[in-house]
């Protein structure tokens, strides 16, 4: 029985054509699809279309999130749940609860960061369809790829395949899932 | 996919048309100083403007000293992003030696009248509770440093140094644009090693002795790196300022990308977050402490004799929300950022708040007769802005004066191709 199609995957040669192929692929309308390649290539995420990350609003809901548990720990700990004054100060005070707070801050920030990056990257992956393909390690060397998932609303073998092939792509190859 | 080395070459010819603005600029300036003079020559007791004439001197010295720690900054970790917005900078330490010219009017007057700016000076002024400064232990003992001769002495070394250091990463900067030799890149490298220590040291000082010996009761170890921190902040903001500038005059265009703009308000939002640990640091310690040796300093800025709330609580608390949570939030966003018109305006907002916070430190030393601070809202506020004017429009001119004489960006920095394809 054979494998489920995972998509299509194009080779291509050089920085300018891999960049004006992404370009054709995105107004094509595809949106999931990707680029391979050996070298971070400027402008490419603008040439792919892709908007902005995510990340940093996970980051600041992590960044409220620690200053407000810093401000209720001290304040439910300190006024609420075991009164007790120290060194003659009021029993809740944003003034002491704040270096807390802070720290909170830059530590939930942290914790959001990383954890919003892996899973806005669909972190840890320990297989992908693209593995499978015997010339991918020339993707961590000298080559460029594009590869179009057969998820995509848009895909269609043939039309998707002639689109690659018109885009400059070649050795187009379909990838088992 | 660049097109900036494409339209680069035609923006770097130096224009004439910064001449005409150049001596807009020193008309409106003096027009300030004549103004603020006037208020001098016609208040009763010229303490309030004098002290607004303080105010306006030490805001543009801190950019200018901002500025120049930030071209020292750059030529040390050895920057590529800001080669093209040092040249501006640069440009602007043209100011130093006006501003000096600005500060001798206060320098004759401690010596005229001793006192009557910063009150150790006159060992026989009577203190809030009683005696004599001269009498007080807490003069006494600082008087090795609180005297006359070394505040003059010092103050004079300060700009020594401010226009020595400009002159040096000036002349380095301009020479390279001639002859394009790498040497001068590795003569401000060797600058840098020198001027920021020797920066940090007479910025920190000239704090002190401007500024906080105005109750010179109080400590804060605090003190310099508040000042520095507002340098910076007001130098970065001014930048922008400057950018979106000579972007809409057509000079920076194709020169400067968003990635710029990104990057100096993420050093804006940096500094932002720095001002604000500083200043939560020494009010939480004073706070916490509970000294009142130190307490004085903010009750003075809270509360009147009799308990109640005077005008400065409520400074204090636009200061809070101003200077920190309202750029804090607005700097987070990206769009914010690189949109030009949204930059400028949290860069001109930010500097408004930094001469509020400078009035904060410096107009709350004029006292009623009960030792209360007079209030934020009178007339100084008046004299604040035409010193701000005066003073700004002669630092504007010495810029201005300063643009037209090199090349608007350093094409032969070997930094300037990293530069102009400044990218994430």
């Amino acid at each position: 029985m054979a494998a489920p199609l995972y998509g299509l995957i194009a080779t291509f040669d050089n920085v300018p054509d891999i960049y004006h192929a992404a370009e054709k692929v995105r107004d094509a309308g595809y949106r999931h699809w990707d680029c391979i390649t050996p070298l971070p290539v400027h402008g490419l995420d603008k040439a792919m279309g892709l908007k902005r990350s995510i990340v940093p609003r996970i980051s600041l809901a992590g960044g409220i999130t620690g200053f407000c548990t810093g401000m209720t720990m001290i304040g439910w700990t300190g006024a609420v749940d075991y009164k007790l004054i120290v060194g003659g100060k009021p029993l809740f005070s944003p003034m002491f609860a704040f270096p807390v707070s802070y720290e909170l801050t830059i530590l939930f920030t942290a914790f959001a960061t990383i954890i919003g990056m892996f899973i806005v990257n669909g972190l840890p992956m320990h297989y992908h369809p693209v593995l499978k393909y015997d010339q991918i390690k020339r993707g961590m060397d000298d080559t460029f790829f594009i590869v179009i998932e057969a998820r995509d609303p848009r895909f269609n073998l043939a039309n998707t395949k002639a689109l690659l092939a018109q885009a400059g792509g070649k050795d187009i190859q379909e990838l088992e899932a | 996919m660049s097109t900036h080395a494409a339209t680069a070459p035609s923006a770097l010819a130096p224009d004439a048309a910064s001449a005409s603005t150049a001596n807009k600029s020193l008309v409106v300036g003096i027009a300030g100083l004549a103004v603020t003079a006037i208020g001098i020559a016609l208040s009763p007791d010229k303490h309030g403007p004098v002290m607004s004439y303080l105010v306006g001197v030490t805001y543009w010295t801190a950019i200018a000293i901002g500025m120049l720690m930030l071209v020292l900054i750059h030529h040390i970790v050895d920057a590529s992003w800001s080669v093209v917005i040092r040249r501006q900078w640069e440009h602007c330490l043209a100011a130093f030696k006006w501003l000096f010219v600005l500060f001798i009017p206060l320098l004759v007057l401690a010596w005229m009248k001793p006192g009557f700016v910063w009150p150790w000076m006159d060992l026989g002024q009577h203190i809030h509770g009683g005696g004599t400064v001269g009498a007080d232990i807490l003069y006494q003992k600082k008087s090795g440093f609180l005297n006359l001769g070394m505040f003059t002495a010092m103050t004079i070394v300060f700009f020594a140094i401010w226009v020595w250091v400009s002159w040096l990463v000036r002349t380095a900067s301009f020479t390279q644009d001639v002859d394009g030799s790498a040497t001068w890149t590795f003569k401000n490298r060797r600058n840098a090693a020198i001027g920021l220590p020797l920066g940090a040291l007479t910025l920190t000082f000239a704090a002190i002795y401007w500024i906080k010996s105005l109750e010179y009761h109080w400590f804060s170890t605090m003190y310099g790196v508040w000042f520095f921190a507002n340098c910076i902040r007001g130098a970065l903001c001014s930048s922008v300022i400057i950018m979106v500038w000579l972007y809409a005059r057509g000079d920076y265009k194709g020169i400067l990308n968003k990635n710029h703009f990104h990057s100096i308000g993420q050093l804006m939002l940096a500094f932002t977050v720095f001002w604000a640990y500083v200043t939560f640091s020494q009010y939480f310690l004073i706070w916490n402490a509970n000294v009142p040796e130190e307490t004085f300093w903010y009750n003075l800025r809270e509360l009147n004799h009799d308990g109640s709330t005077n005008q400065w609580w409520y400074v204090g608390l636009v200061i809070l929300f101003g200077h920190f949570f309202v750029p804090f939030f607005a700097l987070l966003s990206y769009r914010f950022k690189i949109t030009h018109h949204i930059i400028r305006r949290i860069a001109f907002w930010v500097l408004t708040v930094i001469l509020i916070d400078l009035c904060y430190n410096i107009l709350p030393a004029l006292k009623d007769e009960h030792g209360d601070s007079l209030p934020f809202l009178s007339i100084n506020l008046l004299w604040v802005v035409t010193s701000v004017i005066g003073i700004g429009g002669v630092c504007i001119w010495a810029y201005l004066r300063s643009l037209p004489t090199t090349k608007l960006i350093p094409i032969k920095d070997p930094r300037i191709g990293e530069c102009l394809t400044h990218h994430e």
